[in-house]
This record gives structure tokens, sequence and C-alpha cells, in this order.
């Protein structure tokens, strides 16, 4: 059974049937969270670095942004009986245009506000498919843990 | 691969799906402002499927009328001329992006649901800057990577000598088109919309969209176009094999006054907006 993640959204699961799945992603991340001992994971999917660009969204649609994301994600998983420090972290995403001028570059922005997130909140990236020209799609398989994105033209990759 | 000239695709462009008669008739006018709303009518009513396409769009979320839309005449009221042009031409281009692209690796859908993302971002743009979000820009947006269509056969040929250019050789996307094959899908676009009579204005728009001449830095509704998809691009609603292989152009950002958090409020604002248009992703595909 598959339960899709949609951009600016988030989904948690402990059913043992669930792949979470999320497309699309170019300059937006996912992140993958995962607790092997409960089975429980979840996938977010966020497309800006900061709230702070509009105070309104900021309360309406916290999924949309980087440092507003990682309570989320976290508190919905200890609902179902995860603990943080056996939560495994995978994340993908990020990816860029051919962009000389620097003003274009919303994928390196996203990657970097999450890791300063992480480093505050003391969360490790187990491992990461970041950057590159091409979309992805993330799964996350709950009976398993196991992570993996599909790259267009290029196939699967377990992450 | 061997270099081919534009002339050897007409071929290819003459088989393609036509637009249906009352699409094409609208795309005419679309830089006319004296259009014939009631010739129009008469022709709508009579096609069960565009009417049916009509209703549906006409109460959806995206045009957000407050009362349901019950009939042909209450719609025309409600949704004025520029957003029933809209829909028409929408609901014809849906008979040309129904199929898949194996050269671009497109699944069925997926040129349709960027078309589609490409002219809401550039409403959402021409809103942002206080300009019109007319069926003009739409249709441009739309109708912009068409040229994919044809060249996807090219493509799929000459795919591993693009890809080669693409990953080694930091050609954008339309570059390496151009290198092996001839000709780019923005060109091609350009001549299909030659063919089937499209206005200038829209011509142009498509055969710019990846801003390679200096003219094309000198026309809006090109830059619009090229900073629409751009940043749909940049979101990943492109899942074919081309993805974020494209250029971004500092021009652009000049021309329009624009800073990098402006480009992030755009992609913010973008989103509610496609979340509403989903009626756009179930139009009857055999209008």
């Amino acid at each position: 059974m598959q339960i899709t993640v949609g951009v600016a959204d988030m989904q948690v699961s402990n059913n043992p049937q669930a792949v979470l799945v999320t497309h699309s992603l170019g300059s937006c991340i996912g992140v993958a969270v995962y607790d092997p001992q409960v089975r429980v994971g979840g996938i977010l999917h966020y497309m800006l670095p900061e709230s702070s660009l509009d105070g309104n969204k900021n309360t309406n649609k916290p999924v949309m942004f980087a440092d507003t994301i990682s309570p989320l994600l976290f508190k919905e998983c200890y609902r179902y009986g995860a603990i943080k420090s056996r939560m495994i972290v995978k994340i993908a995403g990020g990816s860029q245009i051919m962009d000389s001028g620097c003003f274009f570059n919303i994928g390196k922005r996203n990657y970097a506000a999450l890791r300063k997130i992480f480093l505050r909140n003391n969360v490790l990236i187990k491992n990461e498919d970041i950057g590159g020209f091409s979309p992805r799609t993330l799964y996350l398989q709950i009976s398993t843990g196991k992570v993996w994105v599909k790259i267009t033209g290029e196939g699967e990759r377990l992450l | 691969m061997m270099k081919i000239d534009i002339s050897h695709m007409l071929p290819d462009i003459k088989s393609l799906p036509p637009f249906p008669e009352v699409a094409q008739k609208v795309i005419a006018t679309l830089d006319d402002p004296e259009v014939g709303i009631q010739e129009l009518v008469e022709i709508v009513q009579y096609d069960p499927n565009l009417t049916a396409n009509i209703l549906k769009m006409a109460n959806s979320a995206y045009f957000g009328f407050p009362r349901e839309v019950h009939s042909l005449n209450q719609a025309l009221l409600y949704l004025g001329t520029q957003n029933l042009f809209k829909i028409i031409i929408a609901s014809g281009a849906t008979r040309l992006y129904g199929r898949c692209c194996n050269g671009y690796i497109l699944d069925q859908g997926e040129l349709w649901r960027h078309s589609v993302s490409t002219a809401i971002m550039a409403s959402v743009i021409s809103r942002w800057l206080g300009g019109q979000d007319g069926a003009l820009l739409f249709t441009a947006a739309l109708l912009h990577d068409i040229g994919k269509l044809v060249l996807d056969y090219y493509v799929h040929d000459a795919f591993a000598e693009i890809m080669a250019l693409v990953k080694e050789g930091n050609y954008a996307f339309q570059e390496a088109e151009r290198a092996v094959i001839g000709v780019d899908h923005a060109t091609v676009g350009g001549e299909i919309a030659r063919q089937w009579n499209f206005p200038d204005k829209i011509r142009l728009a498509i055969a710019y969209h990846h801003l390679e001449t200096p003219e094309a830095l000198k026309n809006d509704l090109a830059l619009l176009v090229y900073l629409a998809d751009l940043l749909v691009i940049i979101l990943g609603t492109n899942q074919g094999v081309d993805g974020l292989a494209y250029r971004g152009h500092p021009q652009v950002m000049k021309h329009f006054g624009l800073r990098v958090r402006h480009l992030e409020q755009l992609l913010a604002l973008f989103w509610p907006e496609m979340q509403k248009a989903q009626e756009f992703f179930d139009l009857d595909f055999r209008v």
C-alpha cells in the first residue's frame, strides 16, 4: 500500500504494509525518519528554507519551510512510540538548475537551512542523496525501514 | 547522429493530432480585443465534452465562485471571456498532451502536469508584478513545451549522445538537443505554432522560452514564460530526464526587478494556487 506525501506535506505511519512515497523533489527536500524498534516512520516534503518569508505561511503551512518542520515530524513519530535517540534520518532532493549567478540556488539554500536546524537540535543525518540536475522520488518502507530514491533515466538507489 | 534541419520535421508536425476547431479559433483571436463571444457560445453549446469541461472548471476552487454554476450561460457570465478562453484552450490541449514522451522519459500526463504548472506559475508571477493575467500569457505558458511532442522521437534516438553532453559537457538540455539533433524543442515548438497559425506573440514566446537569442531578452511574454518554466522546473515539476538541466539567466531578475527572496515568495504563492487547480488534471482527454 502506497501512501503519497504531497509537496509541503507530511505523513507518518506504523502500518507494516505501507510504503511512503514523495514525488517531484527538485529543489525541495524529502526527510525520511524511522525508528527500527517500534517500526514507525515518516516522510516530510518541504519547499523553502525560511518561514520568515511570509508571516502567515508560518502558522498556516509549517510543513513548507525547513526551519519549522523538524519538531512536527519527530513529534508525530513520538505519538507512535518512537524515541529520538533511535530514529534514523535520511534525506534526498535539493537539486539545482545551472546557475552561474546564484540567483536560483534554492536547492542549496534548502539543504543549508536543514543542516543548520538539525545541528541545533542534535539530529544526525545517516545518509543523503542531494544536489545534481535530476528530480527525485523518495520511498520509505515501514516494515523494514528501507529508504530509496528513484531518478528518471537512472533507476533506483538505496539510501 | 546526423544533424537535421527543421524542415525535415514538417511531416512529424503534420501528424500531430490537430487542435479542436473551437480552440484554434480562440487562439487565433487572442491578441484581438474584438472577439465574437457570441459566435464562440454558438459553437461551444453543441460540444457536450467542452461544455462539461467548462462547467467543471467554472465550479473549481481555482476560479472560486461562491455559488454552483449549472448552465453554460451562467458559466460565461461568471467566468468572463479571458477565463473562458483559458478553459477552451486547456481542453483542446489535453488531446495533444495525453500521450507519453518516451524520449524525455515522461509518463502519460507528466508533460501536461508540467505545462499546467507553468501556466499557473505564469499567472502568479504576472499578478504579483501587477500585470495582466489573461489568456494570452496562459496559452503561451501552457504550450511552451509543445515542441517536445515532436522532438521526442529524435531525443529517443540520440539519447546517449545528449546525456553525455549534459552530464560531462555542462550543456543545458536544449543546448545538447541542438548540438546533437540540430534543433531544440523551443525552435520546434515555434514551428508548430507557425504551422497552426498561432498569433506571433505566442509563437515567439514558445520559440524563445529558453532565452537563446538577444531578441528574447526584450520580449516580455517570452521572459515571463521563461521565468515561470524555470521556477516550476526548480520545484521539480518536470519529471523528465531533462529535469533541472536548464540555465538560470540573471538578466530575467534585472528585467523584472527581482531578488532571490522574491523567487521564494513566488514559489510559496504558487503552491496553494496549484492545489486549487486540480480540476485541470482531470479535464476530459477525449475533447
